[in-house]
C-alpha cells in the first residue's frame, strides 16, 4: 500500500527540543560516566588515562560477581512469582461490579507507598522482638531471623518484592484480561475447551502484549533494587543480600572510588540493556504476541484490507 | 442434529418488572433451516442465550432429542455458535482452529488425528478455504474470519444445533449474500440443524424452511416464509416483514357496507391488510362496483425501484380517507394527480389477529396497469 506522502525535511527541526532534553538528561551524563570509566582519579588535577583496566577489574572482582549472581537469583526469583502470581491474581478479580473498583484499589495501594517506607515496613513486620510476622512465625516454632540469617533474609526480601509490585503485574493482566470479548469465552466453552484451552488460547494471545511490558518492567526495576533491602537489611547478614546497586554505591559515594564506580556503572546499565534486548526479541517472534502487540495497528488497517479481498473475491 | 422442543420456556431476569420472554412453545424439526425475526429487543438474544446454555429459563424446558437440557451447561448441549463478529482462536492456524472442536472433545467422540484432517479438509473444501488452513486468522480479512468461524461451528458432525447469532452483521454488503448461500448450501449438504437470529427479513426469509417472528417477547408467528408474507398471523408480522410493509386500513362498516361484506368478510373483523403488490392504480374517472375494494386518493410521491419492459416500477404512494396507502407497480401516476387504489387480495383481521384472506373480483378489461402484478405472483 503506496501512500504518496509529501515529505519535507524542515520536520526535523521539530526534533530539536527533544534531542536537546535528551541529551542533557541522558546522553551528556551517561557520557560523562563513560569518560570517568577510563580515568584513574586521584583528585581533581590529578588524573590518568587507565584505558580499559576498570572494566577488567570489575569483571574479575569476585564481590561484583557474587553480587552479580545475587541480582540475577533475586530477579529470577521476584519474576517467576509474581508474573504467574499476578495472573492468577488478575482472573480471580471479577470483571464488573462493585467488588472490581474497590479490589482494583485495594491492589494499587502497595503500588503508593514509597520505596523506603515499604522497607520501613517489612524492616518492623519481620522483626523477631516486635515484628507481626517475625513475632508470630517465632511463636509457631520456626526460629525466624532475618537479621542473622541469610536465608531468612532473603525470604523476607523475596515477600516483600512480592508484596510490593505483584499488584502491578496484576493490574496489567487484568487489563489484558478485560480486552477479551465475552463471545470468546462462549465460543470455547460450546467448543468444549478445558479450564487449561480457555487460558492458552483465548486469554494468553490477548495477554501476550501487557504481559511482556509485565516482564520487562518488573526486570528492570528488580535489576535495579536499592532502596528496599538498603533499608530492610542494609545488604546483610554479611554480604548476602548485597545487590548490584547498593555496591556500586559503597564504591562511589563510600569509598569515593570514581573510576571503579564509573565502569561498574556502564556494565550495569549494558546488562540491564542485554537482558531487556533479549528477552524482548526472544519473544517477539513468537506469533502470539507479536498479534496482540500489533492488534491496534491491525484493526486500523482492517478495513481497507477487507477493501482489497473483497475485489478480489469479485 | 437433534430435534429441538422449546416447552412454554419463559424467563425473566431477577427483579424486572417484565419478563424478557413470555412462556413459548416451538419445535424445530432435525436438519431445519430455522430463523428467528425480530427488531431488536424483541426477546431473540434472550432465547438465543436460552439455547446456548448462557441462561437458565425461568419457566419451561428446552429439550433435545426429548431430552430435557434447560439446566445444562452449553458444552453439555453439544451445540456450536457463530458470532456477529468472527471469533477465532489468535494463536492458532486456521487448521488448528477448524479441529479445535473435535480434539478438544476427543475423549467423547473418540477421534483419531486422521479422522479430525479429513473432516478438516472435508469443512474447508465446503467453503473453498483449503488455500487459507496454514495461515494465521490475523493475516485474513473479515469476510474470511467469518468463514472460518462457520466451518469450526459445522465441524463437528454430531453437532445437535448451530446457532447463528446474526453472522452477517460485520461482513460487507456486497459479500453478505456470498456468505449466506454458503451457508444454506452447507446446511442442507450437512442435514444441520440451525438456528439464525437476525432482524434482516431478507436473510431470514432466504435462509430459513421456517421463520419465527418476534415482538416484545413473544412469537407471533412460526410459519414458512411464503405463509408469514401472504398470511401473517398478527397485524405485526405484516406489518414488520416487506419492504414497505402491509397497508392497514381500519374496516368501517358503517360506511360501506357492501364493499366488505361483499367480499366476504366477517363481522367480527375490525382491519384488513393489504401488501402493495395486492393493489394497483386507476384512472379517478373509472366507476367502480359498490362491491370492489377501492379508495379514491392523491398520488403523493413516488419511488421508482427499477424498470420493467423499458417502463418505470416501483411505490407510488397515495393518500386517500383512510391513511397513506402503498402501490407497488408501473409508476404511471405523477405526484399530485387523483387516482382510485383497487385492491385485488387482501387479509382482514380481529384483536390484530389474522382471520381470513379475500380475493375481490373488481378485475376490469381496462385496467391502468395489467402487467403490475404479473411479476409478483
Amino acid at each position: 500500500m503506496a501512500l504518496n506522502k509529501p515529505y519535507n525535511n524542515r520536520a526535523w527541526l521539530g526534533v530539536l527540543p527533544v534531542l536537546l532534553i535528551v541529551s542533557f538528561s541522558a546522553v551528556i551524563p551517561l557520557m560523562t560516566v563513560v569518560n570517568y570509566s577510563v580515568q584513574d582519579i586521584l583528585d581533581f588535577n590529578s588524573r590518568f588515562y587507565v584505558g580499559l583496566d576498570w572494566y577488567r577489574e570489575t569483571l574479575q572482582d569476585p564481590r561484583f560477581i557474587e553480587a552479580f549472581g545475587r541480582q540475577v537469583l533475586f530477579s529470577l526469583s521476584v519474576l517467576a512469582i509474581e508474573i504467574p502470581l499476578g495472573i492468577l491474581v488478575a482472573r480471580g478479580l471479577p470483571k464488573s461490579g462493585a467488588w472490581t473498583s474497590f479490589l482494583l484499589i485495594l491492589l494499587a495501594v502497595p503500588l503508593l507507598i514509597p520505596w523506603n517506607v515499604v522497607g520501613t515496613i517489612w524492616q518492623i513486620y519481620a522483626r523477631s522482638d516486635i515484628g507481626l510476622l517475625g513475632v508470630g512465625l517465632n511463636e509457631l516454632g520456626l526460629a525466624f531471623n532475618y537479621t542473622s540469617n541469610p536465608t531468612h533474609a532473603w525470604l523476607t526480601l523475596i515477600a516483600m518484592d512480592v508484596w510490593h509490585w505483584t499488584s502491578l503485574v496484576a493490574l496489567l493482566a487484568f487489563a489484558g484480561l478485560t480486552s477479551v470479548p465475552p463471545a470468546y469465552y462462549q465460543a470455547a466453552e460450546l467448543d468444549g475447551a478445558s479450564k487449561w484451552q480457555v487460558f492458552r488460547y483465548v486469554e494468553m494471545p490477548r495477554l501476550g502484549g501487557v504481559l511482556v511490558i509485565a516482564v520487562l518492567l518488573r526486570l528492570m526495576d528488580s535489576f535495579m533494587i536499592y532502596t528496599e533491602p538498603f533499608v530492610l537489611t542494609g545488604g546483610g547478614p554479611g554480604n548476602a543480600t548485597t545487590f548490584l546497586s547498593q555496591y556500586l554505591a559503597t564504591m562511589a559515594v563510600g569509598q569515593f572510588d570514581l573510576g571503579p564506580a564509573a565502569a561498574f556503572s556502564v556494565i550495569y546499565f549494558l546488562f540491564i540493556l542485554l537482558f531487556c534486548w533479549i528477552f524482548y526479541n526472544s519473544v517477539m517472534v513468537d506469533d502470539a504476541v507479536d498479534d496482540a502487540v500489533d492488534d491496534a495497528v491491525e484493526d486500523a488497517v482492517e478495513y481497507v484490507a477487507d477493501d482489497n479481498e473483497v475485489q478480489h473475491h469479485d | 442434529m437433534a430435534n429441538i422442543i422449546l416447552d412454554e420456556l419463559g424467563f425473566a431476569y431477577p427483579g424486572a418488572p417484565e419478563p424478557t420472554l413470555l412462556p413459548l412453545s416451538v419445535e424445530i424439526k432435525d436438519s431445519e433451516a430455522f430463523a428467528l425475526l425480530g427488531a431488536s429487543g424483541a426477546g431473540k438474544t434472550t432465547l438465543l442465550n436460552l439455547l446456548s446454555g448462557l441462561l437458565v429459563p425461568t419457566t419451561g424446558r428446552i429439550l433435545f432429542d426429548g431430552v430435557d437440557v434447560s439446566t445444562r451447561s452449553g458444552s453439555q448441549r453439544n451445540l456450536a455458535q457463530v458470532f456477529q463478529f468472527p471469533v477465532l482462536y489468535e494463536s492458532l492456524t486456521i487448521a488448528d482452529n477448524l479441529a479445535f472442536p473435535l480434539r478438544a472433545r476427543k475423549a467423547v467422540n473418540g477421534f483419531s488425528a486422521a479422522d479430525i484432517q479429513s473432516r478438516v479438509a472435508k469443512i474447508a473444501g465446503e467453503l473453498g478455504i483449503e488455500n487459507l488452513l496454514k495461515r494465521k486468522p490475523k493475516t485474513l480479512s473479515l469476510f474470511q474470519k467469518q468463514l472460518v468461524a462457520i466451518g469450526r461451528a459445522l465441524m463437528r458432525p454430531d453437532v445437535s444445533v448451530v446457532l447463528l447469532d446474526e453472522p452477517l452483521t460485520a461482513v460487507e454488503p456486497r459479500t453478505k449474500w456470498v456468505l449466506r448461500q454458503s451457508l444454506k448450501r452447507l446446511q442442507q449438504e450437512l442435514g444441520v440443524t440451525m438456528i439464525y437470529v437476525t432482524h434482516d427479513q431478507t436473510e431470514a426469509l432466504t435462509f430459513a424452511d421456517r421463520v419465527a417472528v418476534m415482538a416484545d417477547g413473544k412469537i407471533l408467528h412460526t410459519a414458512s416464509p411464503q405463509e408469514v408474507y401472504e398470511r401473517p398471523a398478527h397485524e405485526f408480522v405484516g406489518y414488520f416483514i416487506g419492504s414497505p410493509g402491509m397497508n392497514f386500513v381500519a374496516i368501517d362498516v358503517a360506511a360501506s357496507t357492501q364493499m366488505y361484506t361483499g367480499n366476504g368478510v366477517h363481522e367480527s373483523a375490525q382491519r384488513l391488510g393489504f401488501r402493495p403488490e395486492w393493489a394497483r392504480l386507476e384512472n379517478a374517472s373509472r366507476q367502480h362496483t359498490s362491491s370492489a375494494v377501492h379508495w379514491p386518493g392523491r398520488v403523493t410521491h413516488c419511488q421508482i425501484l427499477g424498470t420493467q419492459g423499458g417502463a418505470p416500477v416501483g411505490i407510488t404512494a397515495v393518500l386517500c380517507d383512510v391513511g397513506e396507502l402503498k402501490v407497488r407497480g408501473p409508476i404511471n401516476a405523477a405526484a399530485g394527480s387523483d387516482v382510485v387504489v383497487v385492491v385485488d387480495r387482501f387479509v382482514s383481521f380481529c384483536d390484530e389477529q389474522y382471520l381470513a384472506t379475500h380475493y375481490t373480483h373488481s378485475s376490469s378489461p381496462d385496467d391502468l396497469d395489467d402487467s403490475a402484478n404479473a411479476g409478483e405472483e
